[in-house]
């Protein structure tokens, strides 16, 4: 290495070393770049020693050992086997409740026309006003995605709430 | 199924299939090959070792249980850090703190407890690596946001977009966070050196 140049570089340059030395970590380099800062290392010992402080400090991370937990993962996998089977034996339940919600939605389009016509009649009988009965109609269609919802609600916060005891 | 690589898009692929059917080889597999990565990422994340055991175990079973939403088209490791610290922020909200952001005043942070307090004897302790003891008391003073930008970008190797998405942050501030956590450890290194 020849650093006897050191003194006479500009101070900006310095500055823009020790920022490309960084970028090359974080984003890395141009060729053009490259070519730059390599030149600007064989000449310079300060920028040099800075670029391998920065090498060094990431070597040394990457290099060390972080002691793993005897048993860990076997652990989770058991967890993982338990909770898989938790999961498969609520499968079809939860087949059968989108099952009959699609076959109500299915019966719901099919009968929409007579029960348009039964809410008409009624609302006209009670004499109640066409927004309301027409709302009503409205809020039948909702009523089998309500119940699937509403299972669904029932079982989740179980769920939640051993997921929390579990790490308390 | 043997997972050999996750950057293959087909292996990607079938690593999404196995999770939508939860398939327990699969699982298995999957622990078995990011451990090491996981359980350090949330040891840095959490600073407790015991607490990383737990968000560890926990994590695995969320990846089961939202496995469907992997898409199979990004890097799983992104996607299995991301389910990781949503985890660790959904417990630092449950008591009552609104995010890891809020947890990097120095002052107020817990210091990084990565030293394994259950070693089997004394002489093991000992025999501990003086340099890792250093890395792991200069990444200690570092700041949380910075220390976990630094972890994923050098440790793991995520790329700057993928670390984005894993912290659901803008390139622009994770770039910044590089660079002041790049600087930070150097400071933090030489500290302890000297």
């Amino acid at each position: 290495m020849n650093y006897e140049n050191e003194q006479a570089m500009p101070a900006n340059e310095h500055a823009r070393a020790k920022r490309l030395i960084d970028q090359h970590h974080v984003e890395g380099l141009a060729a053009q770049e490259r070519a730059w800062l390599d030149a600007h290392l064989q000449d310079c010992g300060d920028c040099a020693a800075f670029a391998h402080s920065t090498e060094e400090a990431l070597r040394a991370m990457r290099t060390a050992a972080i002691p793993f937990p005897a048993g860990l993962a076997s652990r989770t996998q058991f967890r993982v086997h338990l909770r898989a089977q938790q999961l498969l034996e609520r499968e079809p339940r939860r087949l059968a409740v989108w099952a009959v919600a699609g076959m109500s939605w299915v019966l719901g389009i099919a009968t929409a026309p007579y029960v348009w016509q039964l809410f008409s009649w009624v609302g006209e009988r009670l004499h109640v006003p066409k927004l309301v009965w027409e709302l009503g109609f409205g809020l039948w269609w909702l009523i089998p995605a309500s119940i699937a919802g509403a299972i669904l609600l029932v079982e989740n916060p179980r769920d939640r709430f051993s997921d929390a005891s579990r790490r308390r | 199924m043997a997972i050999r690589t996750t950057t293959d898009t087909s292996d990607l692929r079938a690593l999404a299939e196995g999770l939508k059917r939860r398939d327990p080889d699969v699982f298995d597999q999957l622990i078995e090959q990011y451990q090491f990565r996981l359980f350090r990422y949330l040891l840095y994340l959490t600073g407790h070792r015991e607490r990383a055991e737990d968000f560890f175990q926990e994590t695995w079973i969320r990846v089961l249980e939202r496995g469907y939403q992997y898409d199979g088209k990004s890097k799983f490791e992104a996607w299995l850090f991301t389910i990781a610290r949503n985890l660790v922020i959904d417990w630092q909200r449950q008591r009552k703190v609104q995010s890891l952001d809020t947890l990097t005043d120095p002052a107020q942070e817990t210091p990084l407890q990565i030293a394994d307090t259950r070693s089997p004897s004394p002489l093991h302790a000992a025999m501990r690596d003086e340099q890792d003891s250093a890395v792991r008391a200069s990444l200690a003073q570092i700041s949380l946001i910075y220390r976990e930008v630094v972890v994923l970008r050098f440790h793991e190797e995520l790329q700057i977009d993928e670390i984005a998405s894993v912290m659901n942050l803008p390139i622009s501030t994770v770039k910044t966070r590089l660079y002041r956590g790049l600087e930070a450890m150097r400071v933090a290194m030489q500290g302890v050196a000297s």
